[in-house]
């Protein structure tokens, strides 16, 4: 592992291109081009709070803010995963022609997914500001938060592109799974209307202490429960590996079957 | 002796040939447990030596597996049994402009091309301008790929390869690009790389630039060595053996 590291820093400049041709393309030949990375999550924010303040009533205070910070931090899961899936199928011509660490494509897709979220924190930091909830010390876990979630996330995503070279299934399963995950994890509700005796499986999802975590420092502006963040970081830490073995199993008649 | 800079050591690879390839979830549970699919032995018992500085041609008849090996050697494929050494940066050019995005400029190209070889962005920004010399295309370099002609594109293609300064090159008959004085230019670029001491991997269809380019060659026939040595004799005892069929 440590061999495959050092291999992949030699590619870095490799990687840094596919992140910012990955950034770039998705605004291609648009108009705004890259304003749009702002412009996404500030009407997306719009659309919440009209709805939230004028048509759904909601009893929670702020409720745009509080499913805004959900929302933004499930983007970046969500993305990785849905553009994830289908990254080394979709790069086969690549694959088959030239030599270069498979890993650099998935997490490409993460890198860029987690550059686009940090982006659009500068709208939720604008949204903490105007609606009067402000911004507490306790956001300087933030970077803490995002390192585990992208710990576990990466994992992830090199199983799912890998395992979908051979099952081409899998891509059409996870954009139905992707849609259950998102209503199984607090962000369109707080975790405290979930009856007490279901509560324990709620927090078997990892989703679940990711948002719950972003929810404290930002929302409820406290610290993050830190011994489930500690143990969600054992765990990502424990999934990053077996996600590596399973990767690099795989991998090696992956230019054989794309 | 020398040091050796690529070996092989009873490399084998298989392919397996689907006939009607079963993807889906029904299909894997109805079949379950039985192959639909054939074996098929790719390269059998490959055993290859190549010290430094060295250039080694690959010959044979379509099929024979000379690009598998080329591929095996290069980590593209990963071999089913046996193992590959290399001893150094490795380069391979199987195809040009892979990679190449139509809608970036020819001079964004330049660095999404060099860094999948591994280049880093200082590297690459010492070779720049030599890169764009080489490719005689002049302020085109700062327009599209997709506005580029066939022929430009692959003396862009070509000239980024063969500025990565490799220590050891594998080629797949890719010197035929561009009109004969660009690849005059490539032939003298590709000798100067052998009196720089570059370790040459060639596969090629063509024995005549084989026995003029390579110190040694290997024949391939059916995915064996049917012989393996001096690049004159191995040439002429294969043309000789394709005369007589």
């Amino acid at each position: 592992m440590i061999k495959k590291i050092i291999e992949i820093y030699r590619y870095r400049e490799m990687l840094r291109n596919l992140v910012s041709k990955e950034l770039q393309a998705r605004y291609k030949n648009s108009v705004l081009g890259f304003f749009w990375t702002f412009l996404n999550p500030l009407l997306m924010l719009a659309v919440y709070t009209f709805v939230f303040s004028t048509i759904m009533r909601s009893d929670i205070k702020d409720f745009s803010v509080f499913m805004f910070i959900g929302l933004l931090a499930w983007n970046y899961i969500a993305g990785s995963v849905l553009q994830g899936t289908g990254c080394l199928v979709s790069n086969s011509s690549l694959l088959k022609k030239v030599y270069f660490p498979r890993e650099v494509i998935p997490l490409s897709i993460v890198f860029a997914n987690m550059i686009n979220y940090i982006l659009s924190m500068i709208i939720l930091l604008v949204a903490l500001l105007i609606s009067g909830i402000g911004i507490h010390h306790d956001i300087l876990f933030y970077p803490v938060i995002l390192l585990v979630q992208t710990i576990f996330l990466i994992p992830l995503v090199l199983i799912l592109s890998v395992v979908n070279v051979y099952f081409r299934d899998l891509e059409h399963t996870v954009n139905v799974l992707i849609n259950l995950w998102f209503f199984v994890t607090p962000i369109v509700y707080p975790i405290s209307i979930v009856p007490e005796h279901l509560r324990i499986f709620f927090y078997l999802n990892p989703a679940t202490h990711i948002v719950e975590a972003y929810l404290a420092i930002m929302y409820y502006r406290v610290a993050p429960n830190l011994p489930a963040l500690f143990w969600m970081f054992v765990g990502s830490i424990i999934f990053f590996w077996i996600g590596y073995l399973i990767f690099d199993h795989l991998q090696r008649r992956v230019t054989e079957e794309i | 002796m020398s040091e050796i800079a690529i070996e092989t050591r009873e490399l084998y690879k298989e392919f397996r040939v689907y006939h009607d390839r079963a993807m889906s979830m029904k299909e894997r549970v109805v079949n379950w447990g039985r192959h639909k699919y054939e074996k098929f032995w790719a390269l059998k018992d490959v055993n290859l030596r190549l010290e430094k500085g060295k250039s080694l041609g690959i010959i044979g008849r379509n099929g024979s597996g000379k690009s598998t090996l080329l591929k095996v050697i290069s980590g593209i494929y990963y071999p089913t049994k046996g193992e590959v050494k290399v001893n150094g940066k490795l380069t391979t050019l199987l195809e040009l402009g892979a990679g190449f995005h139509p809608d970036f400029t020819g001079r964004e190209n330049i660095y999404f091309n060099a860094s999948i070889f591994g280049f880093t962005r200082k590297e690459i920004n010492a070779k720049l301008d030599e890169i764009i010399a080489f490719s005689e295309l002049g302020e085109f370099i700062d327009n599209p790929v997709r506005n580029y002609s066939s022929g430009m594109y692959m003396r862009l293609a070509f000239s980024v390869a063969i500025h990565i300064e490799p220590e050891i090159l594998l080629l797949d008959e890719v010197l035929a690009v561009g009109d004969s004085a660009f690849q005059e230019k490539c032939m003298s670029k590709i000798k100067s790389f052998r009196e720089k001491g570059v370790t040459m991997i060639f596969v090629s269809h063509a024995s005549m630039q084989v026995s003029k380019l390579c110190d040694k060659a290997v024949w391939l026939k059916d995915g064996m060595i049917e012989r393996y040595g001096d690049a004159k004799g191995v040439v002429k005892a294969y043309e000789r053996w394709m005369d007589t069929r």
